[in-house]
């Protein structure tokens, strides 16, 4: 029987059913339609049969989990200004965090066209220096690609620490260091496995939409650099094999979904929440 | 005075408005609203602001849809029976597939007041050809020397690390690869020399990128000198400031004419009727062939802009390349894996 204090969520969970499991139904039962009108798995077992195709998976997961390490690693400088910071230092860096989201993630990435070019800050910077004897471009490289999916998926990573931060309880610290802990010992003993939830909820956030960003993969990236979303683009877009296409994202959902599925579980172990 | 609202007339309400814009959509379209589907960019922006009012004089709403000519196809194939364009701008490769698929309809040329008025090329029982788009190379002369043709790209050591490329889901790509293909001895059927070619030059490639408007983002940033381009993506990147020239190849201009097809089960064929008189008439194209779409007229009473004549004159697009899109689109699928495999890092 259904509650009735429940009953609020229901026109939403008909939203989901509707606009959201519905669809997903549809692309898998599209992603079994064979070419010549058959069903079955013959588009995964052609798929994962093809060389090529399977490096394109494996490497579409390689770049979120490289984006998600880079990430953490550009993000920890940030994470402890703002926990050693005062109100106003705390208020300029969410300012800072939350501002580029306020713009469209295409706009972010053309600006990284900007910053990648030959012509642009990084390589005349180098230049400068004279780390370079010529202009180098950073567009259509790995290694671009990646510094421009960092800066653009950061803030999935330090909006959820953040909030924990403000809930951070500061007397653990103290008794860490009261029991004699140095202290980056204290912190990382008393603060961090307090964040830890929060850091593996960005941690799925940033690894999901790295994976899926199709216009900065293709924009940065370039036409050699070829990620799962361009493949289903190009199944859908140039060769028009949408069953194909429709195994090609069930294939990419499973993948990411199940890194997701056990960084979420992590995050709910009871030692990750301090119940160990 | 104080309103209170039930959580039930709140959820209410909530619905209403969700469901207002679905109410209220079927209303306008029955109105007269024509959606037609047009390249981003340039074309979007000038059909939107030339051809709406004409349109909407003749008594009908337009709706301006930008999309790419291969999406406006996967579009209408994710939608049978649902079509979601009354009218669709595309070249003849995509023509091919429509017919073939039986996606779009032969049109009544009495419907069309300026008809008569368009060359002969371009009166198609498929729907009037709008344009012809003339392809070719694009450089920037102050960085490289007008390339002589498609071969001194990949010959002349000054195109090194400046020429950019882009894979055969471009139409103005693959008739550029087809060409280069006859210039080293292939055919339609046996595309291995442009491969050939492609892998021994790849090392030395300026960049290969997604798209037509990324290779043109990417000249605006000075990542690259010269690609293959149309003389409107030419017209463009100069109305931006930007020095960039437009060569013919030796072996001839591949060339394209761009069609306005009536979609079949179109919800307002006489609308489409009036989008498409409006956009072949002299008052459109005169207007459509200055910068920065500068597009080489159909309409015999039309002369070429000034601008367009800096690209073409008559003759050559008398004398331009038209390819075989029925043999392109045989292999078409198959040349973009082989590029894709070719290319990837």
């Amino acid at each position: 029987m259904i509650r009735k204090d429940t009953l609020l969520a229901w026109p939403m969970i008909a939203f989901m059913v509707l606009f959201f499991i519905s669809p997903l139904v549809l692309l898998a039962g599209i992603s079994l339609h064979g070419e010549d009108g058959s069903w079955g798995l013959g588009n995964f077992a052609a798929f994962l049969s093809d060389p090529f195709a399977r490096g394109v998976l494996t490497g579409t997961l390689a770049l979120g989990a490289k984006v998600t390490a880079w990430v953490s690693l550009a993000a920890l400088p940030l994470v402890m200004l703002y926990w050693h910071g005062g109100k106003r230092l705390r208020g300029l860096i969410l300012i800072c965090t939350l501002l580029p989201m306020l713009t469209a993630n295409v706009v972010r990435t053309f600006a990284w066209v900007v910053l990648l070019g030959r012509n642009g800050p990084i390589s005349q910077t180098l230049l400068g220096l004279g780390l370079t004897e010529r202009p180098i471009s950073f567009l259509f490289s790995e290694t671009g690609l990646v510094m421009a999916l960092v800066q653009i998926e950061m803030p999935l990573l330090l909006l959820p620490v953040f909030s924990v931060l403000n809930r951070a309880d500061r007397k653990t610290l103290e008794a860490a260091e009261v029991l004699g802990a140095g202290r980056w010992r204290a912190w990382f003993s008393s603060i961090f496995p307090q964040i830890i939830p929060a850091v593996l909820a960005g941690w799925v956030l940033v690894f999901a939409s790295a994976t899926t960003s199709y216009v900065t993969q293709s924009v940065i990236g370039g036409a050699r650099l070829i990620y799962l979303p361009q493949f289903v683009y190009r199944e859908v877009g140039v060769l028009f094999q949408w069953p194909m296409a429709a195994a090609i994202s069930i294939l990419l959902l499973a993948s990411t979904g199940v890194i997701m599925l056990g960084l979420t579980m992590l995050a709910r172990h009871e030692r990750l929440q301090g119940h160990g | 005075m104080t309103a209170t609202l039930s959580r039930r007339a709140f959820t209410l309400a909530g619905l209403g408005a969700l469901a207002a814009p679905a109410l209220i959509r079927p209303a306008f379209a029955a109105s007269g609203n024509v959606v037609a589907a047009t390249f981003p960019g340039s074309w979007e922006d000038a059909y939107r602001s030339i051809l709406t009012p004409m349109v909407e004089k003749a008594g009908y709403g337009l709706t301006i849809a930008p999309s790419l000519a291969q999406d406006q196809i996967a579009r209408l194939m994710a939608s049978p029976g649902q079509p979601p364009y009354d009218a669709l701008l595309v070249s003849p490769g995509q023509s091919d597939i429509l017919i073939r698929e039986g996606l779009i309809e032969k049109i009544d040329p009495s419907r069309l007041k300026n008809w008569d008025l368009l060359s002969p090329a371009a009166q198609n029982e498929w729907g009037p050809n709008v344009t012809i788009e003339v392809n070719g190379i694009a450089y920037n002369p102050e960085v490289v020397d007008k390339p002589s043709g498609y071969r001194a790209l990949f010959e002349d050591k000054q195109y090194e690390y400046n020429l950019a490329l882009i894979g055969f889901g471009s139409n103005t790509a693959t008739m550029a690869y087809t060409e280069i293909n006859k210039a080293y001895g292939g055919s339609y059927d046996n595309m291995q020399p442009v491969f050939d070619l492609l892998e021994e030059y790849l090392p030395k490639v300026g960049a290969i990128a997604t798209s037509g408007s990324n290779q043109m983002t990417m000249y605006q940033q000075g990542e690259i000198a010269v690609f293959m381009a149309s003389t409107g993506n030419v017209a463009k990147l100069r109305e931006l400031g930007l020095p960039c020239e437009f060569a013919h190849p030796e072996t001839g201009s591949p060339s394209v004419p761009v069609t306005i097809h009536m979609v079949k089960g179109a919800q307002n064929p006489d609308g489409v009727y009036a989008y498409m008189d409006a956009a072949i008439s002299a008052a459109a194209q005169v207007e459509l062939a200055e910068p920065p779409t500068a597009m080489i007229p159909t309409n015999t009473t039309v002369p070429y802009s000034e601008v367009v004549s800096q690209f073409v004159t008559p003759e050559q697009v008398a004398n331009a390349v038209y390819p075989d899109w029925q043999a392109i689109n045989r292999h078409r699928a198959e040349w973009t894996e082989t590029f894709d495999r070719l290319v990837v890092l």
